[in-house]
């Protein structure tokens, strides 16, 4: 009983300590951005918080369309970053992003790759194939580019039954370099950055699919932080677009 | 309001399928295990013991990771057994069976042997004494009298198998219409902004089954309970 009370009477003290004890936090900016884009983004934050070192970083990377449905629920994202204009315009209709703040950073292309072995060399080829690895076109930009390159080649209906759905862009091409599918569609930029055991066998026909365009933008809470806005100018810096240009993004 | 695609009856169809062949492939396993643990002694019981019940507390994404290995192109058994007999078990339905195999093997072989080490032991050695060999008496005493936890167990594996998700979309993949389950239909829609009704129709499907899995369970398990 002696030990209770003597913990009771040292609580006040102890909570005074630990809220003491917290620093003067410096301002945290909340990323949310396409997972094509992960490495890029690692390397921007680094390069940003050189410039700027009271900003630190929370990321979270994911598919595009999952990373939209968690901020439309509530997530604590200050910038956005989206593999297309789709989930952007999703999120600007439903108010979750600041309309004004809405830029284009990065453009990119989509590739099919593979294990080096196939005879692969256009898209009419793949159907020959017996798993190929896309997004899940629902939440995954890479697949929806990819999707709408199947259906406007029309070869859609052949490779029903085929498709090994991913939860991301990263998650397909790590599917081909186990060799569990022989072939995935994934970004051009993935696939120079990270392939080791697959080869780019063709880059889809840009006349097939909608341009591979990244937006980002500020949210309702990124608009309050003077950091995440200065973040925002940042990747629109020539700084920035070396950097880009650095992991294989295009800028027009 | 809502209405299925042909991927989501498919989706439907898979779970159900994948449930029930894993179900029976299992029934002969978990009941041979259960045997033994009950009524031989041996040593490495212990070794059994863990490793029947390892799935039970291990998550199944490590189940289904450690399958990957092992099944995988470049995985253990792949590469020697699989490949050269031109076999492919990763991304097809036969890996969803394997995975929920595991992960409800240690819920059947409970569910057995709870009931199997209430059967009375001279029950079976007086069948033995009777000149019955040791096959007879597996079938003639045995079975019949834990015939209530093969039931138990063979619908606790299904009901584990329709929600099996972790281990199953690592090695089975996402496949519409091949490898989708419900769990991994619902995944996809409650991934993606503004598809919150499918993945609603879809999780009141897994209710509804999982419901009547429970009743069947509750009322056999009375109905067997009267007549013993």
């Amino acid at each position: 009983m002696v030990m209770k009370y003597r913990c009771m009477r040292l609580l006040p003290i102890l909570a005074s300590l630990v809220l003491i004890a917290m620093p003067v936090r410096a301002e945290e900016i909340n990323l949310f951005a396409a997972a094509s884009m992960r490495d890029t983004v690692d390397a921007l934050c680094d390069a940003f918080a050189e410039i700027n070192p009271a900003a630190t970083f929370q990321k979270n990377y994911g598919a595009s369309g999952i990373l939209a449905k968690q901020i439309e629920n509530g997530a604590p994202a200050d910038v956005y970053i989206s593999a297309n204009t789709k989930w952007m315009d999703y999120l600007k209709g439903k108010k979750m992003v600041n309309a004004a703040s809405i830029a284009v950073i990065a453009y990119n292309e989509l590739v099919f790759v593979g294990m080096p072995e196939l005879q692969v060399s256009d898209l009419k080829d793949i159907v020959t194939l017996e798993r190929i690895a896309i997004g899940s076109p629902m939440s995954v930009p890479a697949g929806q580019y990819a999707m709408e390159a199947l259906k406007k080649s029309g070869i859609d209906q052949q490779l029903h039954n085929r498709l090994v759905m991913a939860r991301d862009v990263r998650e397909c091409l790590m599917y081909a370099e186990m060799g569990e599918v022989e072939g995935a569609f994934v970004y051009m930029t993935d696939a120079k950055q990270m392939a080791k055991k697959t080869r780019v066998f063709f880059v889809v026909p840009q006349e097939l699919y909608s341009r591979v365009t990244y937006p980002v933008a500020l949210t309702a809470s990124g608009c309050a932080k003077s950091s995440a806005a200065a973040f925002l100018d940042y990747l629109r810096t020539p700084a920035a677009q070396k950097i880009f240009a650095l992991f294989g993004f295009t800028d027009k | 309001m809502f209405a299925f695609g042909p991927s989501d009856y498919s989706a439907i169809f898979v779970s159900v399928k994948v449930a029930v062949v894993a179900t029976l492939i299992s029934l002969p396993l978990a009941f041979t295990v259960a045997y033994c643990m009950t009524f031989k002694r041996f040593k490495g019981m212990l070794v059994l013991d863990v490793l029947v019940n390892l799935p039970l507390t291990l998550p199944p994404v490590v189940i289904g990771y450690l399958l990957l290995m092992l099944l995988g192109q470049n995985g253990w058994i792949g590469t020697w057994l699989l490949q050269p007999l031109g076999i492919r078990i990763i991304f097809t339905w036969k890996a969803a069976v394997i995975a929920t195999m595991v992960v409800g093997f240690p819920l059947m072989v409970r569910a057995i042997r709870t009931n199997m080490e209430a059967i009375d032991r001279r029950l079976v050695d007086a069948s033995r004494l009777l000149g019955a060999g040791c096959l007879d008496s597996i079938f003639t005493i045995i079975v019949p009298l834990c015939f209530r936890g093969l039931i138990a167990g063979s619908l606790l594996m299904f009901a584990r198998g329709l929600g099996e998700f972790g281990a199953t979309i690592i090695v089975a993949g996402n496949i519409p219409g091949v490898t989708q389950t419900i769990p991994l239909a619902i995944y996809d829609y409650v991934s993606s902004p503004n598809r919150e009704v499918m993945a609603m129709a879809l999780c009141c499907v897994s209710i509804t089954i999982s419901v009547v899995v429970l009743i069947v369970h509750e009322w056999l398990g009375k109905r067997m309970g009267r007549r013993a």
